[in-house]
């Protein structure tokens, strides 16, 4: 058999072997491959590389908080593996896991979602999900202040922000985390609970509904998505996400239902919401309660639950952060 | 575990009108891809059989609950009795080549090579790796275009166009695993062909009593593109009177829907070829697949093909077995310790 044959067999097995662990088709994953290829050969070269061309592409001034001097040069026979990498696609790829990058969450993207004349979802009496976001953002923005977080909100007063622009601010602050901060209306009056989203694909028409909702005010075309799409990079940033929206879902719903015994928890959930796209970053959505129950959206109106709210996540955040600090700390 | 000496490679076109096997064992079989089910106790009675696969299963319809489980040459999802209907047609395919639970082989000594249209999505691959589950020991689900290349020794430097009836597929060989940028499909094909003559011959003929079981059937003996050889004359019964009718236009007019969409598909793909290529691909074009028998339809392409330089349009004579032969091909060159990994 020659060599045509041997490379093409291999490739076709490896794409089933793709099929059967259920991962997406290639061409979706074309920069997560090489992620991977790269982050195998040669890590401890590529990190800092990266953040330093990062840092000098970036037009906004912004420097990265990490350093890149803690990391050890590679070995030089390393770096030149790496350098063949095309060669080695076909290998079928470890995961490569998300703990093997120790890295600190310093500075933190805080989106309230929607504003100006675009106000979300609105409850019977009047109260909009754009002011309810707002106000817990300036709050749980002080709490991370006060415990040693920078923060970079996306907006700060009540104007309409695309989408596109909240995604391009987050990943010009070259923050370490991005929260969304949303209000759910279903149309079940009677229920009402907490969910936590992060990037993903969903079967669920209602979720499809709603992310549609909520990217209303993208900006991108259609033709966009697809790149978006492609630049979704590793499994690193997925699996940190969704680390991220299990622990902010465990302190939300934990630390309000004390509050609202009535409170349920809808869990952590996949949806493509625009701003997970773009995003650079790990990044969730929080859906921290329902106008579309009356009761509920009563308690929304208060800034004593709003606070209740803004110190959930935080709680959720600093959780996060600590379980990311905590083997860096063993190491040295 | 098997030894080599019992194991069985197969390669399998699952095709949305007509499944093609072929073994290892040199058996080679095709089957219409209808399943059908007795409609009630006395069809049972009558025909003597719980189920009823391919032809007999069409010459007997009116006694069947029939089922087609391809669509676009896809497992049709969500429905328990087109699954159904696709394990009863892969065993069938099995039991023809010597697989049985009693046998000599049965399935657990079977490893299946099955060519599924080139633009299937992930989930419809699980699904039908779903469908297989317990019916073979190891499978791989390869893109149909691909198992033809394969089988074709076409690995490098080519385009494969396969006709079928749900799907066109196209696929560019570059000497590695097509993706999804080096093929397309499409669902103007045999089935949507059928359906344009039916409307065209109902429409001209509108006392006359005509079925896509006969649309299909003189499809398959007289399609063409371009100038008719002969004048196409079929028998249809009008107002219960067997009469002769020339339908030689709308022959003409239906097969001619195909042409725009694979010229326009086939130039697209030839023009994301690195430039150095493009004329070793133009001239190394193969039409395969039922339609690829439509008379002067590889003509037809090489025109079109001037526009850009010209080329060489080849077709299969004997297109039924191509893909399924190409998945055998794929199933013994594959090295054990792959098929242990692709374990069904």
């Amino acid at each position: 058999m020659d060599r045509v044959k041997r490379q093409l067999l291999r490739e076709a097995v490896s794409d089933n072997l793709d099929t059967i662990r259920g991962l997406p088709p290639r061409s979706l994953r074309t920069s997560r491959r090489l992620g991977h290829l790269f982050l195998r050969r040669a890590p401890l070269v590529i990190i800092p590389l990266m953040l330093a061309s990062f840092a000098f592409l970036s037009n906004t001034g912004i420097t990265s908080t990490r350093k890149p001097a803690a990391i050890p040069p590679p070995p030089a026979a390393r770096h030149i593996e790496a350098s063949a990498a095309p060669m080695l696609m076909t290998d079928t790829l470890e995961p490569v896991s998300a703990s093997a990058f120790p890295l600190s969450v310093r500075r933190v993207v805080l989106d309230a979602g929607h504003g100006g004349t675009d106000p979300g979802a609105s409850s019977i009496s009047n109260v909009s999900e754009k002011e309810i976001t707002l106000d817990i953002e300036k709050r749980l923005g002080v709490l991370l202040r006060q415990n040693g977080f920078e923060v970079i909100a996306t907006r700060d007063n009540d104007r309409l922000i695309p989408l596109r622009e909240r995604a391009r601010l987050a990943n010009g602050s070259h923050s370490d985390i991005f929260v969304s901060i949303h209000v759910n209306s279903i149309p079940h009056p009677d229920n009402h609970g907490v969910e936590t989203y992060y990037l993903g694909p969903t079967n669920d028409p209602t979720l499809t509904k709603l992310a549609a909702t909520e990217n209303l005010t993208s900006g991108y075309a259609l033709a966009d998505l697809r790149k978006l799409l492609d630049g979704v990079y590793a499994d690193v940033r997925r699996d940190e996400s969704q680390r991220l929206a299990a622990t902010v879902q465990h302190q939300l719903f934990s630390g309000l239902r004390g509050v609202d015994p009535g409170l349920e928890n809808w869990g952590v959930k996949r949806a493509p919401f625009i701003v997970l796209v773009a995003t650079e970053m790990p990044a969730i959505l929080a859906e921290v309660g329902c106008l579309s129950n009356e009761r509920e959206a009563e308690m929304l109106r208060s800034g004593a639950y709003r606070q209740q709210i803004a110190q959930a996540l935080f709680h959720g955040i600093h959780a996060y952060a600590s379980a990311n600090d905590a083997p860096q700390k063993k190491g040295t | 575990m098997a030894t080599d000496s019992e194991i069985l490679h197969v390669g399998i076109d699952l095709g949305t009108s007509r499944s093609a096997i072929s073994a290892s064992n040199g058996e080679r079989f095709v089957v219409d891809s209808f399943v059908g089910w007795p409609a009630d106790m006395v069809a049972k009675k009558v025909l003597k059989r719980d189920v009823l696969i391919g032809h007999e299963a069409v010459a007997n319809r009116t006694m069947l609950d029939l089922h087609r489980p391809l669509e676009r040459g896809l497992l049709k999802e969500g429905s328990e009795k087109d699954v159904e209907a696709v394990r009863e047609l892969l065993k069938h395919l099995l039991r023809l080549v010597g697989v049985s639970s009693n046998g000599k082989i049965d399935g657990s000594h079977v490893r299946a090579v099955v060519g599924v249209p080139a633009a299937s999505l992930r989930t419809n691959k699980q699904y039908l790796r779903n469908s297989m589950k317990g019916i073979v020991d190891s499978l791989m689900i390869v893109s149909e275009p691909f198992a033809v290349a394969y089988g074709l020794n076409a690995l490098l430097h080519t385009m494969i166009i396969d006709i079928g009836a749900g799907t066109t597929d196209f696929c560019v060989m570059k000497g590695r695993y097509p993706g999804e940028e080096d093929q397309r499909t499409l669902t103007v094909a045999g089935d949507s062909l059928d359906a344009q003559l039916l409307k065209l011959i109902e429409e001209r003929y509108p006392q006359a009593n005509v079925t896509v079981y006969m649309v299909r059937e003189w499809k398959e003996k007289h399609s063409f593109v371009g100038e008719a050889p002969t004048r196409v004359l079929v028998t249809a019964p009008v107002k219960g009177v067997p009469t002769e009718l020339d339908i030689t236009n709308e022959m003409r007019a239906a097969c001619e829907t195909l042409v725009p969409p694979t010229v326009e598909t086939m130039l697209d793909l030839l023009s994301r070829v690195e430039p150095e290529f493009q004329e070793r691909v133009r001239n190394n074009i193969i039409l395969s697949g039922g339609g690829g028998l439509i008379r002067n339809l590889s003509q037809t392409l090489e025109t079109a093909l001037k526009q850009v330089g010209g080329g060489k349009v080849t077709h299969m004579q004997d297109p039924v077995f191509v893909g399924s032969d190409g998945g055998l091909a794929l199933a013994l060159d594959a090295p054990d310790t792959d098929w242990e990994k692709l374990t069904a």
